[in-house]
């Protein structure tokens, strides 16, 4: 076992360092450079450029520039932004994340309980006419042609009935006299959906093993409502009372974007635990409980579903990974400037420090949680961690 | 004598999987979706070649035509609400002109004149089914277009990673050891790159014609995530006794590997391929609505052009030029996922209906 993630563990830090050296030759590859903008500056001498582009070392060959990045990376330095000079691309990363962190934790996990809730219905009620229809809007939800569709949301909650503010992520002359800036109350933001998902967690797992499935959901909905009044305390204590009115600016502007990936993203949950829940019902352990006379909500929550819920989490563990990648879009289009925005501006306008830190910042999550995957694959299939060990 | 046997009925197993196929109404209605986009785009060169559009009127991106119509010239009020309109954007309405727009061509004009106008875009009438877009050119002749689009790239990128990433997979389960590891550290690679902002780096290269991109998604997609679900399949297979047959009565390893491994994996490669199909036309959508792609016409554009002119804002009032193109995408795609959902339902073994 030891020896099989050592091995794996080799193997990643040269696909890390693989995938650095691929990044940068694709961003070099891209014809011009940052600096360009300064030649169309009248006012700029001729050998203002010159000297710019020699300061930062463009003109050196592109082995030295390549080493020079990749040294420097593992010594932890990641340069200077090309266009925003004096901060460094974690500055940049760290005003962003929280963010886009905020925006998609939230959609994530009210798609994951919709998804999985919905899901697990529509593989109960298979070959219903109601399914059938329920499973056809719900696959032309998730293939739904994104940008249009969050542009028709925003004409329609935003400049048709008025309700919800159209793109931006607060408004500015709110915050004038504000005594500290958005990324604090962003932190505390999400400090506390962190919290508020994990007790709900913790409730859900220590209700499960309560045989009566009345209680357990009247133990479930008390929970909730218990946590509603939490964090009604959690807001109005000390420390976070002066953030409140901010904070509440902020998540008013968190809704439209939610509701709009929600839509979207729910529906590939639901479709996959569909499928499983549909494995798993033909399992012979389901025909047993039948045969036994359990009832059928019994079976279909407590020996199913949780069956079920395994292979739905590890694909919820990989669209960790694709959330900055669909993040691009969301962000550009509701004008939130998080990851996403910093991505695209920077691969765009060819800002190459920052461009590298970001890839190279998706690329670590990435691996993180592929080997994560792997290993506890490893160690959980029989299959596997028989033929390792002999 | 099998040999004949195996002959005929190659037909009825071809109607005897329909009639599977039948069963399942979710399939059906992605069917029945993509017939009829895939006739829309047949449809096209076809009116064309008979002459019954002519290309001056209809051409996706050339044609014009100005739909005629009579005006009434008003003076809208400083003030609203008046006795005719509610807000500033009422007036003038559908039939009515301002007087302020036509003053500096017609001096002469008065208030209450008829007038003859020319519309763009014009709303859905007999020779345009669905209007015209802002520059005068017919809507569902550039439907059609942007269906051929959609089938052309859809199609051949994901025929093309499904391709590869089969024979991958199929050698990765098949050899182990290095090789596997190769290939599956390479998949882990590309799955660490974020696709859409490599598609933006790679459209900077040089100016993306459908066919590149297509090939590009393909590759992508082929040396990607698929490679990784299909080696799991062909290991399954790897294992059955009828491998360990083959090579025992002295099969090369080409030979198992081709006629043994790879056809008992075709059937999860197909349904990759309807599912890649969905995945590729929604990424050609999201780049030609981001302008990316060197394209004369497709859905994409189509929204982000009446984006750009602000009709989407103006919510359903220009229906004919938000609604179609995006309903197009949504609809095609799906339709090819449903058609994936269907054949995984009824011929995947382990979601079979008792």
């Amino acid at each position: 076992m030891a020896r099989y993630v050592i091995n794996r563990f080799i193997q990643m830090v040269i696909v890390f360092l693989l995938f650095l050296v691929l990044s940068y030759l694709l961003f070099d590859a891209i014809p011009g450079n940052a600096f360009q903008s300064l030649l169309l500056n009248p006012d700029l001498p001729d050998y203002a450029y010159d000297r710019v582009v020699e300061l930062y070392g463009l003109n050196d060959p592109l082995l030295t520039r390549v080493q020079n990045y990749v040294v420097n990376f593992f010594k932890g330095d990641f340069g200077y932004s090309y266009l925003q000079f004096p901060k460094t691309p974690l500055d940049l990363i760290a005003e962003r994340l929280p963010r886009t962190l905020m925006l998609f934790s939230v959609v994530n996990i009210v798609a994951f309980y919709t998804g999985f809730f919905v899901g697990k219905i529509l593989a109960w009620k298979r070959g219903s006419k109601a399914e059938t229809w329920i499973t056809i809007t719900s696959v032309f939800s998730y293939t739904i042609f994104y940008p249009w569709f969050a542009l028709l949301m925003l004409w329609y909650f935003g400049l048709k009935l008025n309700w919800l503010p159209i793109g931006k992520f607060l408004y500015p002359e709110k915050w004038y006299d504000a005594p500290f800036d958005s990324d604090v109350v962003f932190v505390e933001m999400i400090k506390y959906t962190i919290y508020f998902s994990l007790l709900f967690f913790l409730i859900n797992i220590f209700t499960r093993n309560i045989e009566s499935l009345k209680t357990r959901k009247n133990i479930r909905l008390y929970g909730f409502f218990s946590l509603l009044a939490l964090s009604y305390f959690y807001w109005n204590s000390s420390g976070l009372y002066i953030m409140k009115p901010y904070a509440g600016d902020i998540a008013y502007h968190m809704i439209l974007p939610i509701l709009t990936v929600t839509i979207v993203a729910f529906a590939g949950t639901a479709l996959l635990t569909r499928t499983t829940m549909m494995e798993v019902l033909k399992e012979d352990y389901i025909l047993t409980a039948r045969a036994k006379g359990i009832s059928q909500k019994r079976i279909r929550d407590r020996h199913a579903a949780r069956t079920a819920l395994l292979p739905v989490v590890t694909s919820f563990i990989f669209t960790i990974v694709t959330i900055i990648d669909g993040a691009v879009i969301t962000e550009n289009i509701f004008s939130w400037p998080g990851m996403g925005q910093l991505i695209l501006d920077s691969v765009l306008r060819e800002d190459i420090p920052v461009a590298m830190a970001t890839f190279s910042f998706i690329g670590i999550v990435a691996l993180i949680a592929h080997f994560v995957a792997d290993v506890s694959y490893a160690f959980l299939d029989p299959r596997i961690r028989i033929r390792n060990q002999g | 004598m099998e040999n004949n046997i195996i002959k005929k009925s190659k037909l009825t197993t071809f109607k005897q999987n329909f009639n599977r196929f039948k069963e399942s109404k979710i399939g059906m209605v992605g069917l029945v979706i993509v017939i009829f986009f895939g006739f829309l785009a047949i449809l096209q060169p076809f009116l064309f070649f008979t002459g019954m559009w002519d290309y001056s009127t209809y051409h996706p991106v050339l044609g014009y035509d100005a739909v005629p119509y009579t005006a009434t010239v008003v003076e809208c009020p400083k003030e609203y609400p008046t006795e005719n309109y509610n807000t500033r954007a009422d007036c003038p309405s559908l039939n009515e002109i301002s007087i302020i727009t036509l003053r500096p061509f017609m001096p002469e004009v008065e208030i209450g004149d008829k007038v003859e106008r020319f519309r763009q875009p014009a709303p859905p009438s007999r020779s345009h089914i669905l209007g015209t877009d802002s520059l005068g050119r017919d809507v569902f002749s550039q439907i059609m277009e942007g269906s051929q689009v959609a089938f052309f790239l859809g199609l051949l990128s994901a025929t093309l990673s499904v391709f590869i990433s089969t024979i991958l997979g199929s050698i990765a389960a098949y050899f182990g050891g290095i090789v596997d590891a190769y290939l599956m550290r390479q998949s882990d690679l590309l799955l660490m790159l974020p696709s859409l902002p490599l598609l933006f780096i790679i459209s900077a290269f040089t100016e993306l014609k459908v066919w590149h991109l297509a090939l590009v998604i393909g590759i992508l997609g082929g040396l990607g995530g698929s490679v990784i679900t299909i080696k799991s399949q062909a290991l399954q297979v790897k294992v059955k006794p009828f491998v360990d047959l083959a090579r025992i009565t002295g099969g090369s390893r080409m030979n198992i590997l081709f006629s043994h491994i790879l056809p008992n994996v075709a059937p999860l490669a197909i349904l990759f391929m309807v599912f890649g199909v969905t995945g590729a036309i929604a990424s050609e959508s999201v780049l030609s609505f981001l302008g990316l792609i060197n394209l004369d016409m497709s859905w994409g554009l189509m929204i982000a052009l009446s984006q750009a002119d602000g009709y989407i804002s103006a919510g359903f009032e220009f229906w004919w030029l938000v609604v179609p193109a995006g309903l197009s995408v949504t609809l095609l795609a799906g339709g090819f996922y449903l058609i994936g959902r269907g054949l995984d339902d009824i011929f995947n073994p382990r979601l079979r209906k008792r």
